[in-house]
């Protein structure tokens, strides 16, 4: 028999593929059946989706080893959210979990994600595609960040002082890029946010050592991705600094000896 | 009443049938009943077994119709995987609800107890169980209510407290409105539930 949640998936509409696992969007709850009174279209409306990220099984694993590692990792991925979200971090919620699956469903956010605000481009987009060259049908875009009532600036502010948050709680991230960060739309309840997303590297540490490496790989994210922006990440770090208070100074230190680091590697390398 | 159909489960745990009562009259009788139920032997007891065979959530501690929908789902999951915790799929979603691991203390404080004056009733199930609405209606005295006033129901301040939310970063941040905690501690519970299976 076909597991519950294979077929959940078999409905899903795919969103994106990575190395670990894919990613869907699919709906899980049904709309609430209302009474005569309420239209039908107006019910499935009230359907918000979920986003499924499934890690798929590894033909080079053991099978045993295989599903125990998935369970962890999705474990891990769910508890590390949980705990961003009693830290008030803006993460997606959790709406479902089948570790034997290897599935974890979130809340779906509606948004853009850091990376194509920056006009990084969507991931497997070509990174040269620039949306003045709008093609016949597409419609010429206008600066998205107008949509979302923010300056590129006060998205910097927005990324420093929700890892602030998340550090301060002990939750390094592993994988801090400008794709795994969504600005959610300003609409209510919620409003315009920046979510941090893709908890699946993410560990707990008080050290400021691995603080300051989330911030570094974030850094390096911004220099390859987004060269034009690259000195907005100045506006990053102070807000991340000023959110931090004391505790600045000493990932600080550790940064500038990451980046050492990370020089004189790639001078050997 | 309401149905939740989950058209990508297997029949027979397909549909969840949900009804709100408030200004519940019967609670005590109907704790005593389920309870008797359990002891009963022979075709008498699988009859009231059956009678009673509903799970009987307390609504005050419900956030959201989301809250319930996510107990529901998880514990049909684990009942289709062989994983419950449980006997039933209906113990199974006070249990789903639980902020901890202990089964009895699940039952006690989400399930029906003496003074539950609000009353969500569940009834996971094939498609067509006709009567079901009926069942409910005469198991339960109390004024029928449609789910969308679940919220209205809400005891936040025992919510914080089950779920232990009053020690939190997210709920204490200054400046935050009585609507801005309750978006957040919605979150974390319905987060809570959905993850129940594979917490510490
Ligand atoms: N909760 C979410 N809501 C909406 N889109 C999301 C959500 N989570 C992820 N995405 C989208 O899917 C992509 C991949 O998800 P992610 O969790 O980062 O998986 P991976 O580990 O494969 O990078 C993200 O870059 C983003 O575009
Ligand atoms: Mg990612």
């Amino acid at each position: 028999m076909e597991s519950p949640t294979s077929r959940l998936l078999e409905s899903a509409t795919p969103i994106s593929q990575g190395a670990e696992a894919k990613v869907f969007r699919a709906y899980l709850h049904p709309s609430l059946q209302r009474s005569s009174s309420e239209l039908q279209s107006n019910a499935s409306d009230i359907r918000e989706p979920i986003l499924l990220k499934y890690r798929f099984h590894k033909q080079y694993r053991h099978p045993t080893l295989d599903t125990t590692l998935t369970k962890a990792r999705v474990a891990g991925e769910a508890r590390a959210i949980i705990k961003c979200l009693r830290h008030g971090v803006n993460v997606p919620g959790i709406r479902m979990v089948d570790a034997t699956e290897g599935v974890l469903g979130l809340e779906w956010i509606d948004g853009k994600t850091v990376r194509f605000l920056l006009g990084g481009g969507a991931e497997d987009e070509d990174e040269d595609e620039t949306l003045e060259e709008g093609d016949e049908g597409q419609v010429v875009k206008e600066d998205p960040l107008k949509e979302y009532g923010v300056s590129q600036d006060d998205i910097m502010g927005m990324i420093g002082s929700e890892i602030a948050k998340m550090h301060s709680a002990d939750i390094i991230h592993g994988d801090l890029t400008t794709s795994n960060m969504i600005v959610r739309h300003p609409t209510p309840p919620k409003g315009v946010q920046l979510v941090l997303i893709d908890f699946g590297l993410a560990y707990t540490s008080t050290l400021a050592e691995d603080k300051a490496v989330d911030l570094y790989v974030l850094e390096r994210a911004f220099s390859s991705t987004h060269p034009a922006s690259e000195p907005l990440f100045a506006s990053v770090l102070s807000a991340y600094k000023e959110k931090m208070g004391k505790d600045w100074l000493s990932i600080s230190k550790r940064l500038d000896d990451v980046r050492l680091r990370g020089r004189k590697r790639s001078m050997v390398g | 009443m309401e149905t939740f159909r989950y058209t990508h489960l297997p029949a027979a745990h397909a549909h969840a049938y949900v009804a709100l009562f408030d200004h519940v009259s019967n609670a005590a009788h109907l704790r005593q009943r389920i309870v008797r139920a359990s002891q009963l032997e022979g075709p008498e007891g699988d009859h009231e077994r059956e009678a009673v065979n509903f799970a009987f959530v307390d609504a005050r501690l419900i956030t959201s119709i989301l809250h319930l929908q996510t107990a529901i789902y998880q514990a049909i999951l684990a009942k289709i995987q062989g994983s419950l915790r449980t006997k039933t799929v209906h113990s199974e979603i006070l249990w789903a609800l639980s902020p901890n691991n202990n089964i009895t203390e699940a039952i006690k404080r989400f399930g029906v107890s003496d003074s539950t004056a609000s009353l969500i009733v569940v009834r996971v199930g094939p498609p067509e169980m006709s009567d079901i609405e009926h069942r409910m209606k005469t198991l339960v005295s109390g004024d029928p209510l449609p789910l969308t006033d679940l919220t209205k129901l809400t005891d936040w301040f025992a919510v914080r407290k089950c779920y232990k939310l009053n020690a939190d970063p997210a709920l204490k941040a200054p400046g935050l409105s009585i609507a801005q905690q309750q978006l957040a501690a919605g979150e974390i519970v319905v987060s809570t539930v959905a993850m129940k299976s594979i917490a510490a």
